[in-house]
């Protein structure tokens, strides 16, 4: 019986800060997962990238980032990830990535592009210490549909576990099983949107940017709100390209000016 | 325990008329109809079965059977405590998962007045799927009838809010409960082999209804 050699992958970035700078204090890569880091700055910007150019049925990945108290991060991608089709007995290809925060840390990947027939199982787990501070971002977009891509069938759970203080308060779990163009045409699900993205917003004063998030999603079909520590946006676009544009309108609501990461434009 | 007396139980406590303020909550269909997305029976059958099939439904469905199987162990019973509280979508959805819960907790005290009590000492807030789970294990009510009650008492309440919402007559309210008949027997027999794992859907838009809710400005409900 043929087999695919399968992709693997392992990243383990800590960040700690010396004298006011964000400086590497761990790093160890393996297999397909890469990351690239610019000199130290106040604030340091990883770009995590996947050699293997995609992720098929039966791929696992692990990453885990530890950002220290005092030290200010963001994680991004250096591209879209891509979710391909995965053959009809392929195991879900498996994602995880957890990351420990006591200090200040963003996770702003890129989209994940979705393929027809594509089935991944991931997980975004983020623990963050009292008074630390967190930023998350995690897109799904249902196929190029410039490009006149259709995912018409997918298995997909992708989960964002948030625990305060070694208490969960966030359990969001994304989960689609079988058809899913026609799922998504449906009135309460997606109304035929194909593109998906979740803001998370993490910090002791959260709730209060609240309206500046809903003036800044004002122009989008969007949903923001704020309970036990959190500030959750859910926002929901016809393609790719909507999704982005309400993404950066949104984002520079709750980083206090600063540019978005730098691959985001390439 | 009769399995006839344990089952009146179940209809008591799941009967509109028991007081846990269900009729207070919407689930952000109170939006959705102000949209115009929900605005006769077919359109809000649609939406119903969404949520039914790929949201809430399914998951407290999913929530209350493993509270059911747990309800003799408080240390499993607090876990699924904490992961129901925070599958909440948003800050109106969690009150509503929450108030009645613990609502549900207070009127069954004349059944018993110790297990939920001891949870809620434990955990604090018992969101109302896993209140009735655990009470209806403990009770020797079937875990299949417990699911499939709860999922139509869910859908009954949200019709109860379109009928006074949209507004719609009783009989096209009805008819909206009788066509959800098929949809309510498969989610719950759909959730029988689930684990915890499983929990999660695609109601995205009606998340959204719910958040959207909170700045709503005339609003009957409180969510």
């Amino acid at each position: 019986m043929l087999t695919y050699q399968r992709a693997r992958g392992e990243l383990v970035v800590t960040l700690k800060s010396r004298d006011g700078t964000t400086v590497l204090d761990d790093l160890r890569q393996d297999g397909c997962m890469k990351a690239r880091f610019p000199r130290p700055v106040d604030w340091m910007e990883v770009t995590t990238l996947n050699a293997s150019g995609g992720v098929a049925g039966g791929d696992r990945l692990s990453t885990s980032l530890r950002v220290r108290s005092g030290a200010r991060t963001t994680f991004t991608a250096q591209a879209a990830e891509r979710f391909y089709r995965a053959l009809p007995g392929d195991p879900p290809a498996t994602v995880r990535t957890r990351i420990l925060v006591e200090g200040a840390a963003e996770w702003l990947p890129q989209e994940s592009i979705l393929f027809d027939r594509c089935a991944f199982d991931r997980r975004l787990e983020v623990d963050v210490a009292p008074g630390a501070w967190f930023l998350g971002l995690e897109t799904l977009v249902f196929g190029r549909t410039a490009m006149g891509e259709v995912v018409h069938h997918a298995r997909l759970r992708d989960t964002i576990r948030i625990r305060q203080g070694g208490r969960l308060t966030l359990h969001d779990a994304i989960r689609m099983e079988g058809p899913v163009a026609e799922t998504m045409a449906r009135p309460a699900t997606g109304n035929g949107a194909a593109a998906i993205a979740t803001i998370i917003l993490v910090a002791p004063d959260a709730a209060a940017h609240l309206d500046q998030l809903r003036d800044a999603l004002a122009g989008h079909q969007a949903g923001v709100s704020a309970w036990d520590g959190m500030l959750v946006a859910r926002i929901v676009a016809q393609d790719g390209a909507c999704i982005r544009a309400a993404i950066v309108a949104g984002l520079p609501a709750l980083r206090d000016g600063r540019a978005l990461p730098r691959v985001w434009n390439c | 325990m009769d399995d006839l007396a344990a089952n009146l139980r179940l209809l008591a406590w799941l009967s509109p008329a028991f007081p846990t303020g269900g009729f207070a909550y919407s689930h952000g269909l109170e939006w959705a109809v102000e949209q115009r997305e929900i605005h006769d029976a077919n359109t809000l059958f649609a939406w119903l079965a969404d949520v039914l099939r790929h949201g809430t439904g399914r998951s407290d469905a999913i929530l209350l059977r493993h509270a059911h199987h747990a309800h003799a162990c408080l240390d499993t019973l607090a876990e699924i405590t904490e992961l129901a509280l925070a599958t909440s979508a948003s800050r109106e959805r969690r009150a509503e998962a929450v108030g009645q819960g613990n609502a549900f907790a207070a009127a069954t005290r004349p059944w018993n007045d110790t297990m939920l009590r001891n949870l809620a000492a434990r955990v604090g807030d018992i969101p109302y799927a896993v209140a009735v789970g655990a009470l209806a294990g403990h009770a020797g009510i079937a875990q299949d009838f417990a699911a499939a009650g709860l999922l139509q008492a869910f859908a009954a309440n949200l019709i109860s809010a379109a009928v006074r919402l949209v507004p719609l007559g009783q009989t096209a309210g009805l008819s909206v409960l009788a066509r959800l008949e098929p949809v309510l027997a498969a989610v719950a027999t759909e959730t029988r082999t689930a684990t915890l794992d499983d929990l999660g859907g695609c109601c995205f838009r009606s998340d959204l209804a719910a958040m959207r809710h909170e700045t709503q400005y005339t609003r009957l409900f409180r969510s």
